[in-house]
Formats: C-alpha cells, sequence, structure tokens
C-alpha cells in the first residue's frame, strides 16, 4: 500500500537521487502515518528519527492533494513540532525547509520559542506557517493568545520529539495538557499524534502516556540499530583513601589532553556548571595551545555566544566543548567522535545517551572516556559498564495529579478564550496524568483560581479568574500579563544578567551566588575572571579582573540522584572488591578497599553496613544501603524518627548516592540489639507521613510548585520596583500555609509529590525489607572510613529532625558554646 | 500569652512581649515595627491567594496586647500598611474606630504609601522621619542618621531581625529576635508573613530570640 502511493513514489525519487537508503523503521513509520495512526518512534539520535516522522507527513500530504501539492499552499498549520530544546528548532528547521525546497513543496516553517523575536511573531500571526517548531511554554503562551483555536483547528499531525526526556517532568504534563486542547479545538479530522523517543525502560508506558488523549492504543516502531559503544575509565595515578567530592578529578585534567589531541571533536560533560567553568580554565592552563579551540557550552552562558559554539562544532572549529546537560540532548555534531564524562552520569540511560554524542555515522563506534571525580566513582564507572552488557536500562516514571501546572494551564486557558468548565474537564481526564481526578479536587481548583482559598468573606479582594457567561476568564489586563511572563515548568532561583560596566552582555547567574559576594570579590562565568563592581537593578555590573584567585559560582540547580537500577548494580560491585579484581577500576582501587576492610568492613550485596564513629563534630551514624540519594533522604528521615522516638534528640542528616549519616550531638542509642527493627515494615505508613512532617522534607519540593502554580511573583524588568511588594520567599509562603491553611492544594501537593517521588510506600518497603533481612554489620571504626568521608565532609542539603522541646535546644546550645 | 520581661533602657522601664512588641511603662506605650497590615490582601487582590487568616490572627494579636497593657499610646515604627488601600484596611479602621481613646502615632517606614488625609480620617499621628519622646527617639530604619538636635535612645524597625544559633552535630536554629545595642533597639517585625535578615551576636549588643512562645536571651 505504501509502496503504491504516489507520496511515496515522490519521495523514494528524491531519496533515491541523493543516493540515500530508507531505514526500515523510516519505512515502517511512513505507512503507519498514511493509515492516519499514531505512536512512538524508539531511535537514538542521529539516525533519522526526525526523517521518519517529518517524511511520512509529507508523503500522507501528498497523497493527500497529489496533483497541486506543488502549486498550492494549504496556508495553515499542517505540522506542529513539539522539542525540549531551543538549540534544536534551528537544526530541524534548517533540515526540513531543504527538503520542502528540493521537493517544491511552498510550505514554511516557522520556529517558535523563548528567543523567537517580535516581528517573527508578529509575521507568523499575520500568516501562520505549515509547520511551527515550537517549546511547550511556548506551546502553552500560545494558548494564551486570543483566537487561538483558528491557528491550531487544522493540525493534522502532531510530533513530540525527544518525549523520553519530557515524560516524567512536569513540562511533559505540559504536553499532555496541550494535546488535549489540541484535540478538542480540531474542527473534523482527526490528529496523528507521533512521539520520537530514545530507548527507556518503560517504552510501552511512555506511548501510553503520550496517547492516552487519542485513547488509541498506537504502535512503538523501533530502529534496530546496534550502536557499538567503548566505555574507558581514567584511572588515576595515585588514588586516595579519602575520596572527596570535586578534587580528585581537576588534578586529571592532564590526562584528557592527549584524548582530545588525538580525536577529531570531543565534548566534555561535566554535571554542574560552577565545575564546567573551573574543568575550562584548567585545561586551558594545562594546555594552552588549545585556547582558541576549545569552548565552553552551558545553559547560564549568553544565547549568542552557544549558538556561536554550537556553530563552529558543526564547522569542525573546535577541538573541544566543555559542556553541561546543555549538550545532552538531540543536537548531531558530525564531527564529534569522542565524548569525556567527568563525574558519575547518575544513570545508566544519561551515560548511554551521552555516549551517543560521538561516532554517529552508522557502523561509526561511539567512544566514551570516564573521569573520576572521587575514586569511589570508578566503582560506579565499572557498574555502569556491567549495566550497559546487560542492557539494564531506567525506566521514566510519568507524573500524576499536577496540580500546580494544571492550575497554571487553567489561568493560560482563561488569559487566552476563556474556558467551559465542564469542556476542559472532560479534556483533561483523558489525560494519563489527570485521568484519576477526583470531583472534588476539580472543584477545589476552580475555587482556588476563583477565589484564593481561605479568606475573610466581607473584606476580601480576591481577584484572578471570574466566571462570566459560564466561561472562566481572566479579565484584567495586568494580570493576564503577568501570567504570560510565568509560563513554564522549569524554576530556577531569581537570575540576574551580568554585564560589563562599559556594556556587553556575558551571561545570567543567580541572585542567591552573587547576594554573598562584596564589591571587590572576583568570580568566574563563561570562563572569564569579572571583578564584582556593583548590583543595580537587575544588572550585575563587571569589570575583567586578571586575579589568580576567583570564586567559582555555584549554581543551585538540583544534585542528580544515582537511579535505583545502578544502585543495585553497584551494590554487586562492591561484592567484586579485593575478591574479583579482573577489572581495572575495581582493582585500582585496592588500597581504598583494604582501608575500608581495616578501619570497617566492605559491605557485600547480601549485607548492610552500619558504622557508627565519633569525631569533634558530634555522633555520627552510617547506613550504607546503596540505593541513590533520593532513597536515602526518604530513609534517612524514617530512621532519624524511629530513632527519635527511643529518647528526645537531635539530628543532622546528609546523604548521598552510597548512604547517609544521621549526626547528633548526644550518642546514638542504636547498637545490635535494636538495629534490625530500624528497618521493620511495620507501621512504615504512619512513620513515613511523620518523618516527613517533622523534617520538613516537603518544603523544598513547595518551592518549584508555588512557582508554578503561580503563588511566587518573580518580577519582570522594569517594573520590579512596584513588584516587590508582591515578592515573597517559597520558605516564608510554606511557613504561612502550614500554620493557616495547611489543606490548601498546592500546599498539599508539595506533600503528595513527595510521597510518590521519593517516599513510595512500597519503594522504600521493598528496600527496608531488604535491609530487615541482610546481615546486619554494626562497626565502630576509630575514625572516618573511606565511605564515610564524602559523606560527613559533604555540608550541602543537610536535613533535620529532632523530638528535643525548641526551648531545651537553643538553651543547651547556649552551654556548648559556653563551654568551648 | 507569656510573662512578658522586664528590661530595662537607661531608666526606663520596658516590657519584651513574645509577641513582638514592647510596652514601655513610664509612657504608658505599646510600641510595634512592620506589622505590614493589608499585605495577604494586596496579595490577593493581584491574584496570589495566600490565607488572609495571618491578618485576621495579626490583628487580633495586636487587640490581645492592647488589652492586657492596656496603653495610653500606640506607637508604630514604620511599614504599618504594606502597600495601597485596599479592603483589609478596611477591617482596620473598623477596629480602630473601637479604640478610640487610644492614641496611635506612625513613624513612616518605606511601605507606608497612603495619602495623608487617610491617616487623618483615622486618627493616626504620622511623623514623617523621627518620633521623639522623652528619652526616646523611634525611626523606621535603624540606620536613620540623626540631627544633632534630635537624640537619646533609638527604638526602630525596618531590618525584620532574627538570630542564628549554631549547635554540636552541626545543628542549626533560626528565630525572629530583639536586637538591642547600647544606644538602639531593633524590634521583630510583628506581622507574621514577614520573613527575617540575620544579625549577628556581639559582645556589648543583647539579642532576645523568640522560641515558640518565649523570649531567651541569646549570651553567645
Amino acid at each position: 500500500m505504501l509502496q503504491e502511493s504516489k507520496g511515496y513514489g515522490v519521495i523514494k525519487k528524491w531519496l533515491e537521487k541523493k543516493d540515500f537508503h530508507p531505514f526500515e523503521f523510516q519505512e515502517q513509520t511512513w505507512e503507519q502515518i498514511m493509515q492516519g495512526g499514531s505512536g512512538l518512534v524508539n531511535a537514538p539520535t542521529g539516525c533519522g528519527k526526525t526523517f521518519s516522522v517529518f517524511l511520512g507527513t509529507l508523503i500522507q500530504y501528498i497523497n493527500q492533494h497529489p496533483n497541486q501539492y506543488q502549486s498550492k499552499a494549504p496556508g495553515h498549520l499542517q505540522l506542529l513540532w513539539i522539542t525540549p530544546l531551543r538549540a534544536l528548532a534551528k537544526d530541524i528547521c534548517r533540515a526540513m525547509e531543504a527538503v520542502l525546497a528540493e521537493l517544491e513543496i511552498p510550505w514554511t516553517v516557522g520556529i517558535r520559542n523563548g528567543d523567537t523575536s517580535t516581528s517573527e511573531r508578529q509575521k507568523q500571526k499575520r500568516k501562520v506557517p505549515e509547520i511551527l517548531i515550537i517549546t511547550p511554554e511556548s506551546l502553552h503562551l500560545l494558548l494564551a493568545q486570543k483566537d487561538c483555536s483558528s491557528v491550531f483547528a487544522h493540525v493534522q499531525w502532531v510530533a513530540v520529539d525527544e518525549w523520553h526526556e519530557l515524560m516524567g517532568s512536569k513540562r511533559g504534563v505540559q504536553v499532555e495538557l496541550a494535546i488535549t486542547r489540541l484535540i478538542g479545538m480540531q474542527v473534523k479530522d482527526k490528529i496523528c499524534l507521533w512521539g520520537i523517543s530514545a530507548t527507556i525502560g518503560n517504552l510501552e508506558e511512555a506511548k501510553e502516556v503520550l496517547l492516552a488523549p487519542l485513547q488509541e492504543t498506537g504502535c512503538i516502531i523501533r530502529a534496530i540499530i546496534d550502536k557499538k559503544i567503548e566505555v574507558h575509565s581514567i584511572i588515576p595515578d595515585e588514588i586516595s583513601e579519602y575520596p572527596w567530592a570535586g578534587h580528585l578529578g581537576i588534578k586529571l585534567a592532564e590526562k584528557l589532553i592527549p584524548i582530545i589531541e588525538a580525536s577529531n571533536s570531543t565534548l566534555i560533560f561535566i554535571n554542574t556548571r560552577g565545575m564546567s567553568e573551573t574543568w575550562y580554565q584548567t585545561i586551558l592552563n594545562v594546555a594552552p595551545q588549545l585556547a582558541g579551540a576549545i569552548a565552553l557550552h552551558h545553559g547560564s552562558i549568553e544565547p549568542e555566544l552557544r549558538a556561536w559554539v554550537e556553530d563552529a562544532l558543526h564547522a569542525e572549529k573546535l577541538k573541544a566543548v566543555v559542556c553541561t546537560a546543555s549538550l545532552d540532548l538531540g543536537v548531531d555534531f558530525r564531527p564529534v567522535d569522542t565524548v569525556i564524562q567527568v563525574g558519575s552520569p547518575k544513570g545508566v540511560a544519561r551515560f548511554l545517551q551521552r555516549a551517543g554524542r560521538s561516532g554517529h555515522g552508522p557502523g561509526e563506534i561511539s567512544k566514551l572516556y570516564f573521569l573520576p571525580t572521587h575514586s569511589l566513582e570508578l566503582v560506579e564507572a565499572a557498574a555502569l559498564k556491567q549495566a550497559i552488557i546487560e542492557n539494564k536500562i531506567e525506566s521514566k516514571d510519568p507524573m500524576l495529579l499536577c496540580f500546580d501546572v494544571l492550575i497554571q494551564y487553567l489561568c493560560t486557558l482563561a488569559v487566552g478564550d476563556g474556558f467551559d468548565a465542564n469542556t476542559i474537564l472532560k479534556e483533561i481526564k483523558t489525560s494519563y496524568c489527570f485521568a484519576d481526578i477526583s470531583i472534588e479536587e476539580w472543584t477545589k481548583i476552580l475555587l482556588h483560581i476563583t477565589q484564593g482559598g481561605i479568606a475573610l468573606n466581607q473584606y476580601d479582594e480576591y481577584h484572578k479568574v471570574v466566571v462570566e457567561n459560564g466561561l472562566y476568564k481572566v479579565t484584567s489586563r495586568k494580570i493576564a500579563m503577568r501570567h504570560r511572563m510565568h509560563i513554564g515548568t522549569i524554576v530556577s532561583d531569581a537570575m540576574l544578567k551580568v554585564k560589563f560596566l562599559g556594556g556587553g552582555y556575558v551571561g545570567v547567574i543567580e541572585e542567591y551566588f552573587i547576594s554573598r559576594l562584596d564589591p571587590g570579590d572576583v568570580f568566574t562565568l563563561a570562563g572569564r575572571n569579572l571583578e564584582l563592581v556593583m548590583i543595580k537593578d537587575m544588572d550585575v555590573l563587571v569589570r575583567k579582573s586578571s586575579a589568580k584567585k576567583s570564586i567559582v559560582p555555584s549554581w543551585n540547580g538540583g544534585r542528580m540522584s544515582l537511579t535505583a537500577n545502578l544502585g543495585a548494580i553497584l551494590r554487586e560491585t562492591f561484592n567484586k572488591a579485593l575478591v574479583d579484581e579482573s577489572s581495572i577500576e575495581i582493582r585500582s582501587l585496592r588500597h581504598l578497599f583494604q582501608t575500608q576492610a581495616m578501619l570497617s568492613k566492605i559491605p557485600r550485596d547480601n549485607e548492610l553496613l552500619i558504622e557508627q564513629i565519633e569525631s569533634k563534630d558530634g555522633y555520627h551514624l552510617l547506613v550504607y544501603p546503596f540505593e541513590g540519594r533520593q532513597v536515602h533522604e526518604a530513609m534517612s528521615a524514617i530512621l532519624a524518627y524511629r530513632i527519635a522516638q527511643i529518647m528526645p534528640i537531635s539530628f543532622s542528616i546528609a546523604m548521598n548516592d552510597y548512604g547517609f549519616e544521621l549526626l547528633s550531638d548526644q550518642p546514638i542509642p542504636v547498637d545490635d540489639s535494636n538495629v534490625q527493627e530500624l528497618f521493620n515494615t511495620e507501621n512504615l505508613f504512619a512513620d513515613i507521613q511523620k518523618s516527613i512532617n517533622s523534617a520538613e522534607m516537603s518544603k523544598r519540593k513547595f518551592r518549584d510548585i508555588a512557582v508554578i502554580g503561580g503563588l511566587i511573583f518573580q518580577g519582570f524588568p522594569g517594573e520590579h520596583k512596584k513588584a516587590r511588594h508582591l515578592q515573597s520567599s517559597a520558605a516564608l509562603l510554606y511557613k504561612v500555609f502550614e500554620e493557616y491553611e495547611p489543606d490548601n492544594i498546592l500546599f498539599r501537593q508539595a506533600f503528595r509529590e513527595l510521597m510518590e517521588q521519593q517516599m513510595e510506600e512500597h519503594r522504600l518497603r521493598a528496600a527496608l525489607d531488604r535491609m530487615y533481612h541482610s546481615k546486619i554489620l554494626v562497626c565502630f571504626p576509630k575514625q572516618l572510613t573511606p565511605l564515610a568521608f564524602p559523606i560527613v565532609v559533604d555540608g550541602l542539603n543537610r536535613n533535620s529532625l529532632s523530638s528535643e522541646k525548641l526551648e531545651d535546644r537553643v538553651k543547651k546550645m547556649q552551654e556548648q558554646l559556653s563551654k568551648s | 500569652m507569656n510573662a512578658p520581661i522586664l528590661y530595662q533602657i537607661q531608666d526606663q522601664q520596658c516590657w519584651l512581649s513574645a509577641e513582638r512588641a514592647i510596652f514601655w511603662e513610664n509612657q504608658s506605650s505599646l510600641i510595634l515595627s512592620d506589622t505590614h497590615f493589608g499585605k495577604t490582601g494586596h496579595f490577593r487582590k493581584n491574584g496570589i491567594g495566600v490565607p488572609q487568616a495571618v491578618f485576621h490572627e495579626d490583628l487580633q494579636r495586636m487587640m490581645d496586647l492592647l488589652s492586657f497593657f492596656k496603653p495610653a499610646r500606640l506607637v508604630v515604627v514604620g511599614d504599618l500598611f504594606h502597600s495601597a488601600a485596599n479592603l483589609e484596611l478596611d477591617l482596620f479602621a473598623k477596629w480602630r474606630s473601637d479604640f478610640t481613646q487610644l492614641e496611635m502615632v506612625l513613624v513612616k517606614g518605606n511601605h507606608d504609601i497612603l495619602a495623608e488625609h487617610w491617616y487623618q480620617e483615622h486618627q493616626i499621628k504620622v511623623e514623617k522621619a523621627v518620633y521623639q519622646l522623652g528619652p526616646f527617639q523611634f525611626a523606621h530604619d535603624p540606620m536613620h542618621t540623626t540631627d544633632s538636635h534630635e537624640t537619646g535612645f533609638l527604638l526602630s524597625g525596618h531590618l525584620h531581625p532574627g538570630v542564628s544559633l549554631s549547635g554540636m552535630g552541626k545543628q542549626n536554629l533560626h528565630f525572629p529576635c530583639f536586637y538591642f545595642t547600647k544606644t538602639s533597639c531593633i524590634l521583630p517585625a510583628f506581622s507574621r508573613f514577614s520573613g527575617t535578615a540575620t544579625v549577628k551576636k556581639k559582645k556589648d549588643n543583647t539579642i532576645f530570640a523568640i522560641v515558640n512562645q518565649q523570649l531567651i536571651e541569646i549570651t553567645r
């Protein structure tokens, strides 16, 4: 059937002329699109996944208009291409335009995202392009325009690129909601919906989530492309027994130079923006000959500079680029043949994705070098290699009932043409995320946007969404404008622009970081040393500095957690320590393992190691479940809560991917006689709830929810002075809601998200159960062990939990201070 | 309400309350700072649904203080109201009309932007920068530089002072506080819908932390 169609003939001829041969998965996709089907294409980057869906829509279009496809443009939007990354849009646009030109199809391709100029927007408004490449945020912004249905009423195809990256995040929920609306706006035909995804553990579910609003099963089309991956660990000459996160890596910079020099182009992935600045500097210091041939790329660098780096990579002008997740996705830089991963990638899927940035051509090998930032990460490298052999790739859990995103979406619709509550309820219930929303919850949400929770009726002037003739609308221009400025689900700290005194934009920086500096301090941004002159309005004014020492900014961005999947493999990898030294990573850590074994024990995968250590800081209880930071946060709170029931005691809690630490100023009452009971799964549910409350764990979740749900007004340029009267911190709002309106729907969501994502009962139950039944080893090392060291020295993001009276704690602190 | 504690400033009898107020016995004056009345209303009017109960309770707490100390005068050292007029101020006005005997003085803060006549209508005496009474002077901003003819112990607000305590085992706690030097006092923000700015304990200053409903002097 495909072969007989006119469209296929046209495309096939064009491909043959260029000596291209379609992959099997591409032809399968075309066939499906021709039949009006929907589904998910599973293909790695760099093997024509864009063409699978895009050419399919062209084939179908030619079939629909066999005689006039070249003479007449449809004049309205045909294909909506949703992509999470701005950087991808230009690439895709160029590729599509080239095809359309050669096939002489008179379509236009438009890009719509945060970088689109006002004039371009106006042009798109006057004449809607046939293809629109858009980010989820910009799509919602379009939904906030009056008469937006005229833009979308005739869309035939919707493609969602990088769906594996969107699903499981609130941006994914944004996409789900937009799709329900797109379907709702169609005048006659139904939409064909295609997701494009890299491999994840739950592809079937990914497809189900995406296609839910269509109420179709759809199909998965897999590209069977066997990609060879070679992983090499860079082994330090000298292994420190006390692995301090971040300190080892820089010393290994010299070892990167030969790799860079032997490669065509190299991408160096660094986990945080702050460290990427340090690495860029260090590489230039050890290899000054690379100046001009090496660049830096991360999300806080100004867009023009980023675009220049991307173009230079394409044009083979760069030997190496130091980057963060900003270059993780999608973009194919053909000249790149080597990837270096600095520090743990924390998960198998991400590791593979980064490896895939190199060696794009069919049959080429992806080469990846792993450089540990502390010596224990070598164990992770060994575990990752094993995971790749066993093809153990993580799943991504879809998010459920994100009321903050829903509230934002409803306000978006209210700013646009307004909405009818029943219609929209029916639509959102088709989405995977909101399928199970109850009438009570829905009513509460409508009340929230129209009446704003609890108020003193006659003294209240709450005003946001109003109901006019049965339609929910925003009537205030000011509120509408403010809402449009805040559409989105990526929450970052307040960012300030960094500019030179004499003009010239360098990048952006978190207010949190800059507020701790004094004028005259020197910091590093975009690879330059800058001296802070002053902060004026929302700008940080700087001048160049030649100072040798500078402060590297810390970006508050969340720290990634080791996936449970990798954690399990990691536990098995520890079995090999000092026993099976066939892998170089394990062998090189021999000395470290010996120290660990001498001071304490090396935990095997059927054992749980617990260490109790006394130091000048107090009494440490260390537990090593190897379940990843996220699970450890939950588990440490439960354990702390349970111990605090034995006697009044206060804890400061720290964790990393291997284990966690409970630190107290008094001896911790845990020993062989009661340790096992701490992992008992009886009363788990109640203990989870109580420990969340005592450790105020939902506080951090609340911050994002408050921003997305419109409780935090971040202000915008020019108006910020007046806006200051509307500003409050998430911590303050949390306190106010906790005390005065604890059943507020957004406040409750912070709690719920925590319960679902981190404190999920059955996952915790399984983990605790495993620990309960493992052989528990309680050791009392005389000093910090190699496993304990990185947890104890890491002071960031500590939680706390206490069963002592606040007044008593204050008095005790005063006494301790007067003694010392 | 927990019993207030006596704190002598020069030869004046001052009672500090954990409800974030000072009662100056010699002049029968209750002193508050940064009440930010109307703040929740201002947020709500702009589509941000914070619970109004905060405002209601703040107002209630002020009434409790007034009936406890029975002062002749109420002095607010700035930021009495958060922003432009809104319906919440009507509730305040209603309360004001029930306490006509009470003299009320406002030393203007940066948030006090209402029109002059509004204050007049509600019998609030407004001082633009400094209010002088006996040996004390009142100003909103503690950085206020005194002119030569204004002297005396300075009571102010604006900062919303808070104090951080740390102890063994990397424990940290943070509380709003009263902050005294030899010549001045910064009051904690009265409003519960307000954050804090950290002040440090030095040798010759005195800090009272508000811990739950208790005042605890911080000695280190």
